[in-house]
């Protein structure tokens, strides 16, 4: 089944008990189930869709389940150019999200505002959402998104706090 | 002498042709771009040109393809040719009827940016006005709603005049995001 997490090895009790820590089980649970709200404003959106999609298909990861509305996902996929008119919808977006949440700040716009230093461009949404995961390129590859919804899994396996509910301590 | 006008007709687009005939007076320059007639229209008479180009029966440009402007004031070139006009406001528009687009330039002096909306032409026009006020500033005369439409409704300037800078003024620092509504 893969529980590599459990505190003793399945060995040890003839298969019939498996220990573990609640923490452990839950997040477990969470990790194979991240329903992402995918925040799509321009090109690097494209990638996104073609992740989500047949070829690269992102349910193998168990992310499949695509939410339009934040009170239903816990992962927030910022793929695109943000400007300051839409930073505080996206800013909204993300508060109207449950704990634990997390978001990945996917391409270089949305990092650090790409080419785009202009008079409108947020430069980096970090300023002003904790973001957990920065993935690099213009636009990254959708191996590249799926490599940070990994990353994202390690964490929550790790047993790390998003990096939201550390601003919010 | 029936096959020579045949030949003539071919060469020059029939809308250069009527406009001739009918607005002589208003037209101060014709050109073709790329199989496309292009037209500068004096500002005055910009409405009646562009209600003609869409009632005539046999021109019929229905379609309002998009309306935008052109900053001219780095352009030595182009302001000369129109009387130093600063900003050329541009319509480009299509007939589904002779399967022909047309573009109709209008040079706008930057001490009058006022110029009639086409909104009663065609409806199609009223964001492409706003977006044109938006980042120009070119003022629609009778425009049922003219708001900017991309930019935040408090933003001060112009963002695509040629004198604005690219970073803008600190409008990205000074941005009040708690006061938006959204
Ligand atoms: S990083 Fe590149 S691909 Fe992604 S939104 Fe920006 S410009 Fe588009």
């Amino acid at each position: 089944m893969g529980l590599d997490f459990v505190g003793r090895g399945v060995g040890e009790t003839d298969g019939n008990i498996i220990t573990t820590s609640i923490e452990k089980v839950v997040n477990w649970g969470r990790k194979n189930s991240l329903w992402p709200m995918p925040f799509g404003t321009a090109c690097c959106a494209i990638e996104m869709m073609a992740t989500l999609a047949s070829k690269y298909d992102l349910s193998r990861f168990g992310s499949e389940a695509i939410r339009f509305s934040p009170r239903q996902s816990d992962l927030l996929i910022v793929s695109g150019r943000i400007s300051i008119k839409m930073m505080p919808v996206l800013k909204r977006i993300y508060d109207q999200m449950p704990d634990p949440k997390w978001v990945i700040s996917m391409g270089a716009c949305a990092s650090c505002g790409g080419v785009f230093d202009t008079y409108t461009l947020i430069q980096g949404v970090d300023q002003f959402i904790p973001v957990d995961v920065y993935i690099p390129g213009c636009p990254p590859r959708p191996e590249d998104l799926i490599d940070a919804v990994m990353q994202v899994q390690q964490k929550i396996t790790s047993g790390a706090s998003p990096k939201g509910v550390e601003a919010v301590v | 002498m029936n096959e020579e006008k045949e030949v003539e007709e071919q060469s020059k687009p029939l809308v250069l042709e009527k406009l001739e005939e009918h607005h002589a007076d208003a037209l101060l320059a014709q050109d073709e771009m790329r199989g496309t007639a292009v037209v500068v229209v004096r500002k005055e008479q910009a409405y009646t040109v562009l209600e003609y180009l869409k009632t005539d029966a046999e021109l019929a440009y229905t379609f309002l393809v998009d309306v935008t402007a052109v900053d001219n004031s780095q352009m030595e070139s182009e302001l000369m040719q129109f009387d130093y006009a600063r900003f050329m406001v541009v319509y480009q528009l299509y007939s589904y009827q002779g399967q022909c687009r047309l573009r109709v330039k209008v040079p706008v002096h930057e001490s009058d940016l006022s110029i009639p909306s086409v909104t009663a032409l065609w409806k199609g026009a009223n964001w492409l006005e706003r977006e044109a006020y938006d980042m120009f500033g070119i003022n629609f005369e009778g425009h049922p709603d003219l708001r900017r439409i991309l930019m935040p409704d408090d933003f001060e300037g112009h963002p695509l005049r040629k004198d604005y800078p690219l970073r803008g003024r600190g409008e990205r620092e000074r941005f009040n995001f708690d006061k938006q509504n959204v």
